[in-house]
């Protein structure tokens, strides 16, 4: 008997951005597609600008560690550049990295921006979105997030369908405009052809 | 059909408990227990009949009134992080004497890692101290069956019966199936009969407290069940406990050599004395996977000096939160070769105060009538909350923070000590948790200390709950015998500065004890709108009957 295959995704940002949001909406779509799923996170201190960060493994036998090893995350969405360096060592060899260009840099000492491009251009599959200009074309100044994990959804083994069912629950309460408005930054994200570090 | 949804590992106590038929839910916030009590505090105001949840003005209050309500022969779930169990403890110890009547369960959650906390007790040993039996799960599942079954065992034992959390359970997130819903239902109050047994007077307490030492065997016995020895090949054996159990168990999954170990298990303390001795018959060399102190490690220690590895020996870091790479090394296991960590320099985005909170108007100006003083290398005792943020470069406005109330207590202190003027700056809900009999001794000193309340009107750094002194903080300083004369009130806003600094100026200038209330509502709870149905009711109670805003509607 073979060893099982345990999956790995870990979601960075900055408080307030929506990590632990997006991640939810992983773990009930991975869990909707017949997987075993678990997810953790640090929160705490969350709401006031920290670095925030959450795991999402699974696998399609039961599982019990909620925390992902260093070197076997198989997928890292970050949603801000700075925040995905942190998180880089996660990566498997062939694992994929979506990440937002957009820096959150009201911090002391954040690095020269060309230096974290160039930082991130150096992480295999790395595929850097520009978050801004998409945002600006849909018109839709948080589509940042939810085209992050359009693009993501492509490497993860669930449906299409039950991607739109998970974000339809999630943002039914706050009405048909804003739910179309996310399912369609979703849409957009889910199009960038994958080309790592050409997005 | 069972029912079956994703919750946090607090979340499923606090769901159990409900399903258990508890009639009372009482907490204080603290990460991270927090979520525990808000969701069954959720379930119950979905539906109110029969069931209260409430949020306590410290750990102290809410375990008692969860005591009270066990007395009076319902079941009760009380909520807390590790340290709030120490502001519970007196509650917690003597509670173990008295027994309970309805069954009584203490969610505990530990912060080894010290991700939001002043340190990392363990508190399995505050369970062993009170000889209490605590219930380790490992896995959202066990969250909550365990939580069922601590309700079942209090009843049966008659004693509070912890269930114990550390920060990755209490925040992973999972499926959770639940039971049938019970009603609450009441055992009626505690017998006549039995009215001596929650006496503890001394006469009384000797004898309860050696029906409590009668009551460990039966504890041993009933919990049996949850620890296990699972015999293996060859003589390296491990032992696990709570989050270490289920690293260790998903590492076998993906290394099922290790499922050969033979293992000690264990789920449930106190815990049989014999099962020690027969799992290190079985082997020469024992690796110890628990999270936070060393208590399993320590008694196989006692039981047989060498070869028993985890924090003790080194093989394990000493302190900090166990990972699934640190048992990996333990073991000698390959890890794999991931990609290269970004070289780099990556500077940590501390958190940091909201734009436009209040508390940095509020230290801008205390600074600043520091300064104006000739005191700005004076030390400010502060406290825990947001404004605790305060301590970090570059604002470095206080001085100290210690644990929930301090401030005062210790700026009372220096000031005996000849160091005046002295200066605590303490938050409203920290002040109704225990700035208030500091307070009652500060007036009583007549000492030269300034007492800051930074009033947000809500617990800022755990979710924006609503402040138990909300709208009371005046009411509470004059109660406390601060004179009117020395009771000030203002607003922090950039646009109040030059006032507030001149009203610091003679606060501080005034020989004896002064209270500042600086009060402007959390930017977070403001934008959440939490308090706009309380405010509304307050202006309709002002306009309407004339009530004075001090009061409640
Ligand atoms: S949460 Fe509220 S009190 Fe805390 S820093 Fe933000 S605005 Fe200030």
């Amino acid at each position: 008997m073979s060893a099982p295959r345990i999956h790995g995704i870990v979601l960075s940002g900055v408080g307030g951005q929506g990590v632990l949001s997006l991640a939810q909406i992983v773990l009930e779509a991975l869990r909707r597609s017949g997987l075993h799923a678990l997810q953790s996170e640090i929160h705490g201190m969350s709401q006031r600008g920290g670095s925030v960060h959450a795991q999402v493994c699974f696998s399609d036998v039961p599982l019990t560690s909620p925390i992902i090893d260093e070197g076997c995350a198989d997928l890292l969405i970050a949603l801000e550049p700075l925040e995905a360096l942190r998180y880089v060592a996660m990566l498997r060899m062939n694992g994929q990295l979506v990440v937002s260009e957009e820096p959150q840099a009201d911090m002391e000492g954040y690095p020269p921006l060309d230096d974290v491009y160039a930082a991130l251009k150096r992480v295999r599959g790395c595929h850097l979105v520009d978050t801004e200009a998409l945002a600006r074309r849909l018109n839709h100044r948080q589509a940042g997030g939810m085209a992050l994990l359009g693009l993501a959804s492509t490497f993860l083994p669930v449906s299409e369908g039950v991607w739109h069912e998970v974000i339809s629950q999630r943002f039914e309460a706050k009405g048909a405009r804003v739910l179309e408005k996310n399912l369609e930054a979703f849409q957009a994200g889910r199009g960038l052809v994958h080309d790592p570090v050409g997005v | 059909m069972a029912q079956s949804t994703l919750a946090l590992g607090v979340e499923a106590v606090g769901c159990a408990a409900f399903d258990a038929g508890i009639k009372g839910a009482f907490g204080y916030p603290g990460t991270p227990s927090t979520e525990g009590f808000e969701y069954v505090e959720a379930m119950i105001h979905a539906e109110p009949e029969d069931r209260l949840a409430q949020w306590a003005a410290n750990e102290k209050v809410a375990y008692d009134l969860a005591l009270g309500v066990s007395y009076a022969g319902h079941r009760a779930l009380v909520t807390m992080k590790h340290v709030g169990l120490n502001v519970a403890m007196d509650a917690y110890a003597n509670s173990a004497l008295t027994g309970v009547r309805g069954g009584l369960v203490l969610l505990v959650a530990d912060d080894p890692g010290m991700h939001s906390s002043q340190n990392e007790q363990d508190s399995r040993r505050l369970a062993k101290f009170a000889w209490l039996p605590v219930l380790e799960p490992s896995t959202v599942q066990e969250c909550y069956d365990f939580t069922w079954r601590a309700f079942e065992l209090s009843e049966t034992l008659q004693v509070p019966v912890m269930v114990r959390l550390v920060t990755r359970l209490a925040h992973c997130r999972a499926l959770m199936i639940r039971r049938e819903v019970l009603a609450p239902t009441g055992l009626g109050l505690a017998p006549k009969e039995t009215i001596q047994d929650w006496v503890l007077i001394p006469s009384n307490a000797r004898r309860r407290y050696l029906d409590l030492l009668a009551k460990q065997p039966r504890m041993v016995e009933a919990l049996s069940s949850m620890n296990r020895l699972v015999a293996g090949s060859g003589r390296r054996g491990v032992a696990v406990a709570g989050m270490g159990r289920a690293y260790f168990q998903q590492l076998a999954l993906e290394h099922p050599e290790l499922n050969a170990m033979p293992r000690l298990e264990v789920a449930a303390y106190p815990m049989d004395p014999g099962l020690e001795p027969a799992f290190l018959a079985q082997v020469d060399e024992v690796f110890v996977f628990e999270e936070d102190y060393p208590v399993l490690e320590e008694r196989l220690t006692f039981q047989r000096a060498g070869k028993i590895h985890g924090r003790l020996d080194g093989s394990l870091p000493r302190t900090g939160e166990l990972t699934p790479r640190l048992l990996k090394n333990a073991l000698g296991l390959v890890t794999t070769e991931g990609q290269a960590a970004s070289s780099l320099d990556l500077p940590i985005r501390a958190p940091r105060f909201c734009d436009g909170c209040g508390h940095v108007d509020a230290y801008e100006a205390l600074q600043e009538a520091l300064r104006n003083l000739g005191l700005a290398d004076a030390r400010v005792f502060g406290d825990i909350g947001c404004y605790t943020l305060a301590a970090q470069e570059p604002m470095t406005a206080i001085h100290a923070v210690v644990e929930m109330g301090a401030s005062i207590s210790m700026a009372v202190g220096a000031a005996m000590a000849g160091q005046t003027p002295s200066v605590a700056v303490i938050g409203d809900s920290t002040f109704g948790h225990s700035g208030l009999p500091a307070l009652l001794t500060a007036a009583d000193s007549g000492v030269n200390v300034t007492i800051l309340i930074l009033d947000n009107r809500v617990v800022g750094m755990t979710g924006q709950q609503p402040s138990q002194a909300l709208d009371q903080v005046e009411r509470m300083v004059l109660g406390m015998g601060i004179s009117e004369a020395q009771l000030q009130v203002l607003t922090p806003l950039p646009k109040q500065h030059e006032a507030n600094v001149k009203a610091l100026e003679s606060a501080l200038g005034h020989p004896g004890p002064s209270v500042v209330v600086f009060r402007r509502e959390c930017i977070q709870s403001l934008r959440r709108g939490v308090l706009k149905d309380h405010d509304r009711e307050l202006r309709a109670c002002v306009e309407q009957v004339g009530c004075t805003p001090e009061v409640r509607p």
